[in-house]
């Protein structure tokens, strides 16, 4: 199955564990919305390194994911792809997941990387805090977005 | 008189799906008794209780992000056997290719991403070979670990195509897969079935499959190595050189007792054979002491809780009648991991690819473990190897799909009734047994690969296959216990799987 798309949000985590469950979750809040017809949303899951290929033949790819010790807790943050990788193990793992995967990205990647962002959610996943982080990451995928 | 030096050492095996710690007595530097602790439960059997039957499609290939194919494939050979559906050819064909993609993927991953990663491990910077290591194996540059990655997450591209998604995909379904592929898909899939085949000969055998398929004993191996420099410098090459340097041949061998559940059915008027002329799957089912191999009876599985934090029957209960209770309350002595331990007739049995080559009575594995004896260097040599069995199935299989015969039965109702669906994960037997009442699953139990190989001790007592490959094993440097995650990650752990989440105590911790 190939993602067309050149816009992608991919949610990764896994919906039966609490504490690594806002990105399906956010992923869920997504795809019950209409979404715009360019931008595609894709359940990430424990894809793990697998990861890639949803980069691959993209221009903008937005990642959900929960986090834990980048910000404030309860909150959500913006990561680049350099930020978001700095704390990935540095040997790889069946547990090597997005952080790994943005690490070795430049290494394994044939062609022009895509823009990439992290939207972290930090802590709680209360619906108020899902619903924020679904409607940034569709604005940042659409837009694009200035970490400075 | 001279006592010996005992140190006791508690490792946690980071590069493990899911925590596993190690504890390891050491005494006068070896391993004297080992002890596997899976610190996370799982739970997964008592979430499914009450739900649906088809629930378990959905959610058991979500145990696991690596072996999700496994884990799809055994819920819906276990509803097959329920409702009494017939699979067509076609399905046979799609549900193998895609467990077979799963299967070298994990292969070539977990052994050049994970295994030989402790081959750059500073305790062997004086080895002649080490610089070399490092330049194939470095994290996130080693030329081998860029190439690898490149490479496999193009072939389960193929499961994407079949079941609209890889990890975590349904499309298995009872009679059959709720995909319909049509030419173009299957000629999508050839096309990566032949890149990833021409690059496994090239990069990682140095020659063709033929050539390694004559390969039947270990003075054959040994003249193959020699033959050639394409041969001598192939990543298979590197490691059987590297291995051997460090003795990876002289540890981790274990009980010798052997189990595969089977895996890959032959459909009615295929082309592909396996090795074995009796059995109705392309890597049979069978149990082996040593290379002597037993005909295979799931009902002569238990699982024992003795020394996992379960309350059950301590002597072991068949899947069908096994629970899942937790029972930590910290007064229970003896027990000290979340992980069962399953026993088939009563004994240990460690399962993998090697499994599947005794079993198999793959002629080379079966010379070397009578001549050599199994160690942690047969168990890595049959993974990096096993792509070289499935690939020629594969372009076969790829070539009978016809689209124009029917990818789904008619399924008869899911009725009252019970039954297992057993296959092979990329790590080894993956048993699922269910129950259904009432239109509702009232009974679910699983075995996973990592619940055989890494168990706990059972009710007499008998440590799991890791922990008995752990004795005996030298350990130069406790603070750098190697040696410990050689034998440990040549039966591929992956945890989460195995255990039935909490986050373990960690104190004196040695990384291996």
């Amino acid at each position: 199955m190939s993602h067309n798309a050149k816009k992608r949000i991919v949610c990764v985590g896994n919906r039966y564990r609490p504490e690594d469950s806002a990105g399906p979750m956010v992923y869920d809040q997504l795809v019950s919305d209409r979404l715009p017809r360019d931008i595609e949303v894709i359940d990430g899951g424990l894809a793990g390194l697998n990861l890639l290929r949803f980069i691959h033949g993209a221009d903008r790819v937005v990642f959900i994911d929960a986090v834990n010790g980048f910000g404030p807790s309860n909150g959500v943050i913006v990561l680049d792809a350099k930020d978001a990788s700095r704390h990935a193990d540095t040997i790889f793992g069946h547990s090597a997941g997005l952080s790994y995967c943005l690490r070795v990205l430049p290494e394994v990647h044939d062609g022009k990387l895509p823009e990439i962002f992290v939207v972290g959610i930090e802590g709680t996943t209360d619906p108020d805090i899902i619903l924020k982080a679904a409607s940034m990451s569709l604005k940042i995928a659409a837009e694009g977005y200035s970490l400075k | 008189m001279n006592h010996p030096k005992t140190k006791i050492i508690n490792a946690p095996l980071n590069r493990v799906e899911g925590d596993l710690e190690i504890r390891v007595r050491l005494e006068d530097d070896r391993v004297s008794e080992a002890w596997s602790v899976g610190v996370m439960f799982r739970g997964i059997e008592n979430m499914l209780k009450n739900r649906g039957p088809l629930d378990g499609l959905v959610i058991t290939p979500r145990i696991c992000g690596i072996c999700s194919t496994a884990h799809l494939t055994a819920a819906a050979k276990a509803l097959d056997a329920i409702s009494g559906a017939e699979v067509p050819a076609n399905a046979i064909v799609v549900r193998n290719l895609a467990l077979m993609a799963e299967h070298v993927q994990s292969d070539m991953r977990h052994g050049f991403l994970m295994y030989m990663a402790d081959f750059a491990n500073s305790a062997y910077s004086k080895r002649p070979l080490y610089d070399e290591a490092v330049k194939r194996y470095e994290p996130f540059k080693g030329k081998t670990v860029i190439d690898v990655i490149k490479r496999t997450k193009e072939i389960l591209e193929m499961v994407a195509i079949f079941g609209g998604q890889w990890p975590h995909s349904s499309y298995m379904v009872p009679g059959g897969i709720a995909s319909n592929p049509n030419m173009n898909d299957i000629m999508q899939c050839k096309y990566l079935i032949d890149k990833f085949a021409s690059w496994y000969e090239k990069r990682i055998l140095g020659c063709s499959l033929q050539r390694w398929l004559n390969v039947q004993n270990g003075a054959d191996l040994d003249a193959w190595l020699d033959e050639s420099e394409s041969h001598h410098n192939s990543e298979l090459g590197f490691f059987i050189r590297y291995a051997r340097d460090i003795g990876l041949d002289k540890i981790g061998q274990g009980h010798t007792n052997f189990i595969s559940f089977g895996q890959l059915d032959l459909p009615e008027n295929s082309k592909v054979m396996g090795r074995s002329q009796n059995s109705h799957f392309l890597i049979p089912a069978g149990f082996a002491r040593n290379t002597e191999i037993e005909p295979f009876d799931q009902k002569k599985i238990f699982e024992h809780v003795a020394f996992s934090w379960y309350a059950d029957d301590n002597g072991g209960k068949h899947p069908f009648s096994g629970e899942t209770h937790p029972y930590a309350t910290g007064e229970e002595s003896e027990k000290y991991s979340w992980t069962k331990a399953p026993r088939y007739d009563g004994a240990p049995a460690e399962t993998g690819p090697l499994a599947e080559m005794i079993i198999s009575g793959h002629p080379l594995f079966t010379d070397l473990v009578n001549t050599t004896g199994s160690s942690a260097f047969v168990r890595e040599l049959a993974r990096l190897t096993r792509p070289a069995e499935l690939i020629p199935a594969m372009k076969q299989w790829i070539m009978e799909l016809n689209p124009q015969e029917k990818f789904y039965a008619h399924s008869p109702d899911i009725t009252d009734g019970e039954g297992f669906g057993l296959t092979q994960a990329s790590r080894g037997a993956l048993g699922h047994w269910v129950s259904i009442s009432d239109k509702k699953i009232v009974h679910y139990q699983i075995i996973t690969p990592t619940a055989w190989n890494g168990s706990p001790r059972d009710a007499d007592s008998i440590r799991g296959p890791w922990e008995e490959a752990l004795i005996d094993t030298p350990v130069k440097d406790s603070e750098n216990p190697v040696e410990i995650g050689h034998v440990v990650r040549s039966f591929d752990p992956c945890l989460v799987c195995a255990v039935h989440a909490i986050q373990g105590k960690k104190e004196n911790i040695w990384k291996i």
